[in-house]
């Protein structure tokens, strides 16, 4: 424990060192929180298990009451003292506080034509966690990364975060389900309080870290600790330390974990795991979210609500043609390479701090800590660091715009003029998306088929609810949009290159603005050659521009349909069949592809056999998105979140989780 | 240029008899002859006997399939270079579709019992022949594979 000067307040002697505070006099720590305005969070009996909940007194806290962890299991046991943080942890964790279950963010509103879209005020009152043990401050530091430190934060959090004081509560004793010594969380808290306290029989030591920590110590009635009680306090750590022992060795437990992707125990657990998802509730740092829309009997006005989601729900990596994860072996596979392998790319620390509540609260007993020791150790990988080139983002916040034209591409196919964007849209580039929003509908990621002076394009084929909307949209009516998102396709690696594009479907949407850039600006490529792939005849976008381009502007346009009548003299068959026999080289080319997943799988293997090289062949994936900026959760693939670190990869970044199942 | 250097000239554009060797090459040019047809016309018809085997140098043919109540759906066109009428080389040595020029064509064709048997008679021209058969209609069947995936629907494709 170090030893602190503390600055003098009132009359009290200056503390040097931690002081010592009688167990009746947590009461006045208790007294002083609430007396400066904030809610006191603590551990408190209910339904059988000690929660975190709002305290005011002594009386609430768990006195002399400890519990006893197992896979599945958790019982609460009447001990042999007065201990007030006698137990280990529950089933709650802080970020119930930090992070709430069902937060407002946005409120839409439709009047005729016109559309607006407000954010929710953030209004939250500050509070105190007393009792916060190693593995919850380690947790709140991973969802503080997670949601403020990278390049888009999480106002709701930061404003949340901002307002918490930290009673942490150094652990004395242990669960069998711990493991935070593996994952170098705990059991001793070392920083990111503000104040400390260690239990002893009598009471407790108490030690600041921060101004504010050091203020409230000074108007405690503490007196200075004595150097038996300081040893005691450290000896009492020091055993919880040698109780946990170290059940998961984590050196190399990322390359180990992912070079596993294809080891049998996944579809094992599969059949222990029921998919409930409780492990993720009660995981502290687990963030994904889902967006709800609650509208009145009109419709007119709508509330978006956030709200806790899990990678176990069966539609959360769902999107118009299918889920990504449909099987129980892919969400397991998911969730366990996410916490203690791709989180290390993402965020830089393991998503796990090894608090063991997705052991005690699974309700088969799965334990995580059999599972990542079953796993053989395999090669390692050297992970590429992904290109993250975000333009911007207005997060929670949806800026209208006004449609002022509408075009019927194909049946079910429609492009939406749009004016009035948000400025940051100017600066967007080839390849970027929006998070498009109408009130009662959950916003979608829309490619930006177009960009223009004052506005975008987007090109969006009616396949559910809110894509139906969208494209019934008139000249006049307005949507809410957010953006631009995403990074871009590389063009400046296409200077100077020989460049093909191969796209099917409605995927030529996203690779249309990389159209118009090469005919604005046509000298600095070499060869172009776009191959376009489309259900029927009738199903192919842009014909004029496809023709002017073609005529005007030097680009080979091949065509290909998967069936047709006999009026169709072009050529019917798959997208590859237009150049897996052609002439050309691929050696010093680019390929951009866009499709549907399969589809540019089939396209990346012929193009790496006519010699383009894996970091050159650059495909944009398709995920379910709900936030666009890597906080919600759903797009994330390995070690990227889609919405974020992509859409558009080489197929060198993506190695073999492309084309994976149930990645 | 005589008729039979013309046929090796024209065997050579075509990614199907790339890299054949000089004599399979001689070979294949006294069997066959040099074909041409305009638009519209019908070459073969779905279930008759497949008489002649084709290699398409110029031009395309839609390779149609009679669907009733929905006309005739082309299902897959046959581009330069690749090869028409593979069923001449298998039996039951009936077409599998109905083939029709939709630009004016030219083609290597071969009878196809005179080609069977040479194949019977000529291993080398057979070793040098059947491989890349195999792989024409390999290609095929692996583009069919995908395409019946219905890829580029809006609607999910369920299962049945």
């Amino acid at each position: 424990m170090v030893i602190r000067t503390a600055p003098a307040r009132g009359h009290r002697p200056v503390l040097e060192g931690p002081g010592f505070l009688a167990r009746a006099d947590l009461q006045v720590l208790i007294d002083l929180l609430r007396e400066d305005g904030r809610r006191v969070i603590g551990p408190t009996v209910s339904d059988g298990a000690i929660v975190y909940d709002e305290i005011t007194s002594l009386d609430d806290l768990p006195r002399g009451i400890g519990d006893e962890q197992a896979p599945g299991r958790y019982r609460l046991r009447r001990r042999n003292d007065e201990r007030l943080f006698g137990y280990v942890v529950g089933p709650t964790a802080f970020k119930k506080w930090t992070f709430p279950p069902l937060v407002p963010l946005t409120r839409a509103a439709k009047d005729g034509h016109r559309v607006t879209f407000s954010p929710e005020p953030i209004d939250v009152p500050p509070v105190a966690f007393l009792g916060a043990r190693a593995c919850d401050l380690a947790a709140l530091g991973v969802q503080d990364t997670v949601f403020t430190g990278t390049a888009f934060v999480d106002p709701d959090y930061a404003a949340r975060r901002a307002k918490v004081f930290l009673v942490a509560v150094q652990c004395t004793t242990a669960a069998a389900t711990c493991f935070c010594t593996s994952m170098g969380t705990g059991p001793e808290v070392e920083e990111g309080y503000d104040l400390l306290l260690t239990e002893l029989d009598g009471g407790f030591l108490v030690d600041a870290d921060s101004a504010a920590g050091r203020a409230m110590l000074a108007r405690l009635p503490v007196r200075p600790a004595a150097a038996a009680e300081q040893y005691g306090a450290a000896a009492t750590v020091a055993a919880v330390r040698a109780r946990i022992g170290d059940p998961v060795p984590a050196a190399g437990l990322h390359d180990r974990l992912l070079a596993q992707l294809d080891h049998p125990r996944w579809a094992q657990v599969a059949e222990r795991c029921i998919t409930c998802g409780n492990c993720t509730l009660a995981c502290p740092t687990c963030f994904c979210t889902t967006l709800s829309q609650v509208t009145d009997l009109t419709g007119r006005d709508a509330t978006m609500y956030r709200s806790w989601d899990s990678c176990f729900s069966p539609g959360f990596a769902k999107v118009a043609g299918g889920s990504f994860r449909s099987r129980p072996r892919d969400r397991y596979r998911q969730w366990l390479t996410h916490k203690f392998a791709t989180w290390w790319d993402q965020f830089g620390s393991s998503g796990c701090v090894g608090c063991g509540r997705c052991i005690t609260w699974c309700p088969v007993g799965i334990d995580v800590r059999d599972e990542l020791n079953a796993i053989a150790p395999a090669v390692p990988l050297v992970p590429e660091a992904p290109i993250v080139e975000p333009v911007a983002a207005t997060p929670n916040d949806f800026v209208t715009a006004r449609v002022v034209a509408t075009r019927q591409e194909t049946a079910d196919t429609t492009t939406l003029t749009l004016t009035g964007t948000d400025p940051a849209f100017a600066k967007g580039n080839t390849g970027q998306f929006a998070m498009v929003a109408l009130p009662g509908f959950p916003p979608l990621p829309i490619s930006i088929s177009r960009f223009l002076p004052d506005g975008i394009e987007l090109t969006i084929r009616g396949a559910g609810p809110a894509t139906k909307a969208m494209c019934a949209l008139q000249v006049g009516e307005q949507l809410g949009l957010r953006g631009p998102l995403g990074n871009n396709w590389p063009l400046d690696r296409a200077v100077g290159r020989d460049l093909v594009i191969v796209t099917g479907g409605i995927g030529l949407a996203p690779l249309r603005p990389v159209l118009h850039a090469i005919v604005a600006d046509r000298r600095r490529f070499g060869d172009v050659k776009l191959y376009y792939g489309a259900r029927t005849p009738a199903d192919l976008l842009y014909r004029d521009e496809l023709e002017r381009w073609s005529a005007r502007h030097g680009i080979e346009v091949s065509l290909t349909v998967d069936r047709a009548g006999p009026e169709w003299t072009g050529r019917v068959g798959i997208v590859t069949h237009l150049f897996d026999q052609a002439a050309w080289d691929g050696a010093n080319m680019i390929a951009f592809v866009c499709g549907p997943e399969r589809m540019m799988q089939a396209t990346s293997t012929t193009l790496a056999g006519r010699g383009v090289p894996a970091s050159r062949i650059h495909v944009t994936l398709e995920r379910h998105m709900e936030c666009g900026i890597g906080l919600c959760g759903h797009c994330q693939m390995g070690k990227y979140f889609v919405c974020r670190d992509g859409p558009v990869f080489s197929i060198g970044q993506l190695g073999d989780i492309f084309g994976r199942e149930g990645i | 240029m005589n008729e039979t250097a013309a046929l090796i000239a024209a065997l050579n554009t075509s990614w199907f008899a790339t890299g054949l060797s000089e004599k399979a090459q001689t070979r294949l040019a006294e069997l066959g002859r040099r074909f041409t047809a305009e638009p519209g016309t019908e070459l073969f018809r779905e279930g008759e006997t497949s008489d002649t085997f084709g290699i398409l140098v110029h031009g395309r043919v839609a390779l149609r399939t009679l669907v009733p109540e929905r006309g005739d759906i082309t299902i897959l066109t046959v581009e330069p270079g690749d090869v028409y009428l593979w069923s001449a080389l298998v039996p039951p040595y009936r077409a599998s579709s109905t083939g029709t020029a939709i630009e004016p064509i030219e083609a290597i064709v071969f009878d196809g019992a005179s080609l069977r048997a040479a194949l019977r008679e000529d291993c080398e021209l057979a070793l040098a022949l059947y491989p890349r058969v195999l792989v024409a209609v390999a290609r095929r069947l692996y583009a069919t594979r995908l395409q019946m995936l219905d890829l580029f629907a809006a609607e999910q494709v369920k299962s049945w």
